[in-house]
C-alpha cells in the first residue's frame, strides 16, 4: 500500500513536466542586452583610453628603465663585495691564527729580540 | 530573410541583424538555460551572456553544424560556468563565514516553480527539479534539453557532441538516478506526515 503510493508520487513527478510549456523572458530583453553590451565595452574603451594616455605611457617606460638601473647596480655591487670578501679573507684570518698582528705597544717596540 | 542571410549580416555587426537573431531565438535560449539552472534572474543573465558570445564569435560560425545547435552549445556551455561560479562563490562565503567575516548565512535556493508547469503539476515539478539538482551535470543536461526543451536523441547528441546510443545512456541513468532520488524523498516526507 506505502510503496503503490509512492510509486504513483514519483510516476507523477516524472511525468510532470512532460508536457511544459516554454516560459518567456522579461519584455525589452535586447534593450538590456544592448546596455550590458555597452557598459561592458565603456570599460575596456576606459581601460585603454587611461594606458594609451602620454603620461601614463611615458610614467610606464620611466618604471622599466628605473627597475633596470636598479637591477644593473645591485648586481655590480653584489660582485664588487664579494671579490672583496674572496681577495682579503685568507690573509686575516691567517694573521689572526698566528698572531702575527701586534696587540700591544711593547711588543710592537720590542718585535726583534 | 533566411537564416544564412541574417548570420551573414551578423558577422558585419549589422544591430538589425542582431535585434532579429536574438528576438528569434531568445525563448529557446532561456528556457534550455531556465532548464538547467532553475532559476529565472540567473537564466536572463546566461540569456544574455549567451547572445554577448553569439555577436563576438560569430565569424568563428562555418555553418557545419544548425545555427540552433551552435547556440544551444554555447548555452549549455555559459549555463555549466555560471553554476560553476556559483559554487565557487558559495564555497567562498562559506569559508568566510567559518571566520566570521561574512555574517550572511549560507541559504540554499527556495523550491523552484517553473513558471510554464500546469497548476495540478506545479508541486510535483517542484519535486522533479529539485531532484535535478542532484544528478551530475552531463546527466542534467540532457534531461533538460529533452524534457524541457523537447529535443530528440539526436539533436543532443549532436549539443553536446556525443553519439545517439551515449545520449540514451545518459537519459537512462538520469532517470534511474531521479527515481532513487524520488524514492528518498517521498519515504521521508511520507514518514514526516504520520
Amino acid at each position: 500500500m506505502k510503496d503503490e503510493f509512492i510509486h504513483k508520487k514519483i510516476d507523477a513527478a516524472m511525468h510532470s513536466i512532460d508536457k511544459i510549456e516554454k516560459a518567456s523572458p522579461r519584455p525589452f530583453l535586447f534593450t538590456r542586452l544592448e546596455a550590458r553590451m555597452q557598459n561592458e565595452k565603456n570599460a575596456w574603451t576606459k581601460i585603454s583610453s587611461f594606458v594609451s594616455r602620454p603620461i601614463v605611457a611615458f610614467a610606464c617606460i620611466c618604471l622599466v628603465i628605473f627597475i633596470n638601473a636598479m637591477v644593473i647596480l645591485f648586481s655590480n655591487n653584489t660582485r664588487n663585495t664579494t671579490n672583496s670578501v674572496t681577495q682579503n679573507g685568507p690573509e686575516l684570518a691567517t694573521a689572526d691564527e698566528y698572531s702575527q698582528v701586534s696587540a700591544t705597544l711593547y711588543e710592537f717596540e720590542n718585535s726583534k729580540p | 530573410m533566411t537564416e544564412t542571410e541574417l548570420i551573414e549580416l551578423l558577422k558585419q555587426r549589422d544591430r538589425t541583424a542582431f535585434k532579429t537573431i536574438v528576438e528569434t531565438w531568445q525563448s529557446m535560449v532561456y528556457n534550455t538555460a531556465l532548464g538547467i539552472l532553475q532559476n529565472e534572474e540567473d537564466a536572463e543573465d546566461v540569456t544574455q551572456e549567451t547572445f554577448i558570445q553569439v555577436f563576438e564569435s560569430v565569424s568563428s560560425f562555418k555553418g557545419e553544424s544548425k545555427f540552433s545547435t551552435w547556440l544551444y552549445r554555447i548555452t549549455v556551455s555559459k549555463a555549466m560556468d555560471h553554476i560553476r561560479r556559483k559554487k565557487r562563490k558559495k564555497r567562498f562565503a562559506f569559508i568566510q563565514s567559518l571566520y566570521g567575516k561574512n555574517d550572511e548565512a549560507v541559504i540554499d535556493p527556495p523550491d523552484f516553480f517553473h513558471p510554464g508547469a500546469s497548476m495540478e503539476n506545479k508541486e510535483n515539478a517542484a519535486v522533479l527539479f529539485k531532484a535535478m539538482q542532484q544528478l551530475p551535470s552531463n546527466q542534467k543536461t540532457a534531461f533538460a534539453l529533452n524534457k524541457v526543451e523537447g529535443l530528440s536523441y539526436i539533436e543532443i547528441s549532436e549539443v553536446m557532441k556525443l553519439s545517439e546510443s551515449a545520449v540514451d545512456a545518459l537519459l537512462h541513468r538520469a532517470k534511474e538516478n531521479l527515481r532513487k532520488i524520488l524514492k528518498e524523498y517521498y519515504t521521508t516526507f511520507n514518514e514526516n506526515e504520520r
